[in-house]
């Protein structure tokens, strides 16, 4: 799920760049430091939308550092357990498949896969159904149920189950190809 | 409050689901004799009956090892159905209760008795958790259902992943770390081998590796099994909702409990009960200065027939305690073996008096040795053997009428629910025929009755190992 919430972080800011244009250079380094991470508590920060106050700097004694405390508001998604996500297959083995919804990692192990899918090894391994018509390969695009989220302080790995009403093979690019 | 749904709970969770549990002997051959299944239903039975009861006690009465009772007690501890208190009495108690036992048992040596005085220093209360209890059955039928529900309809579980070589266990959320950039497969973290998901726990047996037919077959296996199981613990989860709304009987800590005994002892009026290690030591072998002992028979008038079954029961032992004494001693100066000495003795009177030819033989090649040594001996054992046959007598009136009482107390029962009770009784045998056969054929009476026959099996039992004994004496003399 995408939020829209309010950050704070502290920015280090080499002396090299006081100068006119501080704040923008703040700024730049802020996005740069900070979009496409993760944080178990939020989840991945996808975009920075604007800053909303940049506190006073401190000289840190020595290096000549400044900290500003920035607060910024940002778009971060989190998976959660229970929700649909579309993803794209990138991984597929005996085991189950792996996919991908943007920064999120989700494995579907072969038993939360439909009992009338059977792995096909092959040089494109894949889950095909008995009379052919669906097959989940790599790039195929799928709509699945998180059923398990792992957060650690900076990874979220999910898995994911496609058994279920109205989930599965949403396009395949291996048919319109 | 009323303890007496509370027992019937306990009872029914007991069979439920401690029935076949076996308490492992250390280092006991596994043979029939040591089998001791069902243990666990006595003692949660004998429990119910109960409220703080000293351990030794409890095992005297149930006629167990005490070893092997705190083993089982333990397992109950940490099945959160007893809550348990051990405390150190103090050096003075253990001094009263040691005069207690001498006075009982008059005459015993006086070195066993230092030697309780150290034994005896710490001692284990036990009591039963009924509101623990209410709660540990409700979550156990939880998982249960649970579980299998889960693996019904294959949702929300985590596959899980071992590895052949090491043992280590993984889950699906760890699938990210497991692939290896050779090939497709998992390997595990330590030792690099593959890993092979591990096939689902209830149902896995026979299926072949993600066979279509299998997958139906477990599922079919698997809705069976739930099923089942709501048949078979329909007894057990109406108890539940029976006892739901009830306020539970709580007994609190052993010392609060102790406290609110002894006042209530004061409070009924008790000349005896006004001096506390008096009135303890008035009661005979249990003598210690705990007033709770009085207090039992207080709770007595409280609870009704079971409980007063059972205390007819003590007395019971605390006869026999007292009678054997005489002969047994008797016994120490002809046979150096003290226990097997009692034994002997009848088996020697039962066939002198079916078959007197043999002891005539006997006597006869005996009878360069002192004749008159073996008449005095022929006396006694003659007294004795009299002595034991009035009290097998006694005995065996009191068990007609305990079994009465069980039976009308088992009769309430199937009154009280007759449908459910038919139910339990039918699952129940089932479960037996599938997981242990063997144990049915050696004790096939243990059908019909239905609370309380774990009770007469044991005193079977005991009889049985009692002969076993006489016969192998009899050879060797």
């Amino acid at each position: 799920m995408f939020f829209h919430i309010v950050l704070e972080r502290n920015m280090q800011l080499h002396p090299r760049h006081f100068g006119p244009n501080l704040r923008d250079k703040l700024v730049a380094k802020l996005m740069k430091d900070v979009e496409g991470t993760c944080s178990g508590r939020h989840g991945f920060v996808v975009a920075i939308t604007g800053v909303d106050s940049i506190g006073k700097g401190l000289i840190r004694d020595g290096t000549g550092f400044v900290t500003f405390p920035v607060k910024y508001q940002c778009v971060v998604f989190r998976p959660f357990k229970g929700e649909i996500l579309e993803a794209v297959v990138t991984m597929v083995n005996k085991m189950g498949f792996f996919a991908e919804a943007g920064p999120v990692q989700i494995f579907v192990s072969n038993h939360l896969i439909p009992d009338d899918m059977e792995f096909q090894s092959g040089d494109m391994p894949n889950y095909t159904t008995s009379d052919g018509s669906v097959k989940i390969q790599k790039d195929s695009e799928v709509r699945l149920k998180i059923i398990g989220t792992r957060v650690d302080a900076t990874e979220i790995f999910c898995i994911g189950t496609i058994k279920d009403d109205f989930l599965g093979v949403i396009n395949d690019p291996g048919a319109s190809a | 409050m009323s303890v007496e749904p509370f027992n019937r709970l306990v009872k029914l969770a007991a069979r439920a689901f401690y029935d076949d549990i076996a308490m492992k002997g250390d280092n006991q051959p596994k043979t029939g004799r040591s089998d001791n299944r069902g243990m666990a239903v006595v003692v949660l039975d004998a429990l119910t009956r109960r409220q703080w009861v000293r351990e030794e006690d409890l095992a005297k009465d149930l006629k167990l090892h005490s070893k092997q009772l705190r083993r089982t007690l333990r397992f109950f501890e940490e099945e959160k159905l007893i809550t348990r208190d051990h405390r150190k009495e103090t050096a003075k108690g253990a001094k009263v209760y040691s005069a207690a036992i001498a006075a009982t048992s008059d005459g015993q040596p006086v070195g066993r008795e230092g030697e309780e005085k150290i034994k005896l220093h710490t001692h284990s209360y036990c009591c039963l958790d009924y509101a623990q209890i209410y709660d540990v059955v409700r979550y156990r039928l939880h998982r249960m259902k649970k579980k299998l529900k889960d693996e019904l309809d294959n949702r929300n579980t985590v596959q899980e992943y071992i590895c052949p070589d090491c043992g280590r266990r993984y889950n699906a959320l760890d699938a990210l770390r497991l692939i290896s950039p050779d090939d497709e497969f998992f390997h595990c973290e330590k030792c690099n081998s593959e890993l092979v998901a591990e096939s689902d726990k209830l149902a896995a047996e026979e299926m072949g590796d993600g066979d279509d037919n299998a997958r139906r077959r477990r599922r079919e296996k698997l809705k069976d099994m739930l099923q089942k199981m709501e048949v078979q613990l329909k007894p057990l989860m109406e108890q539940l909702s029976r006892v739901k709304d009830l306020s539970v009987p709580e007994f609190g800590g052993l010392q609060a409990w102790e406290a609110r005994a002894s006042a209530a002892a004061r409070a009924n009026g008790d000349s005896a009960a006004n001096d506390l290690s008096k009135a303890s030591q008035g009661q005979g072998y249990g003598g210690t200065p705990m007033p709770f002992l009085g207090e039992t028979r207080v709770e007595v008038a409280l609870s009704g027939v079971e409980v007063k079954e059972e205390d007819s029961k003590a007395d019971a032992g605390a006869n026999s305690m007292k009678v054997l004494p005489p002969w047994m001693i008797k016994q120490g100066m002809n046979l150096t073996k003290e226990q097997r000495g009692e034994v002997k003795q009848e088996s020697k009177i039962d066939s002198g008096l079916s078959a007197p030819m043999s002891d005539d033989k006997k006597s006869k090649v005996n009878e360069k040795e002192d004749e008159k040594q073996i008449q005095d001996e022929y006396v006694k054992a003659y007294y004795a053997a009299i002595l034991r046959r009035q009290q097998e007598q006694e005995e065996a009136a009191k068990r007609q009428q305990k079994e009465l009482e069980n039976k009308i107390s088992a009769l309430n029962d199937v009154i009280d629910t007759p449908n459910d009770r038919q139910v339990g009784i039918k699952s129940k045998r089932d479960v037996y025929e599938r997981e242990d056969g063997v144990e049915w054929e050696e004790a096939p009476t243990a059908g019909n009755t239905s609370e309380t026959y774990k009770l007469n099996d044991l005193n079977v039992e005991a009889e049985a190992s009692g002969d076993d004994e006489d016969e192998i004496d009899w050879e060797e003399g």
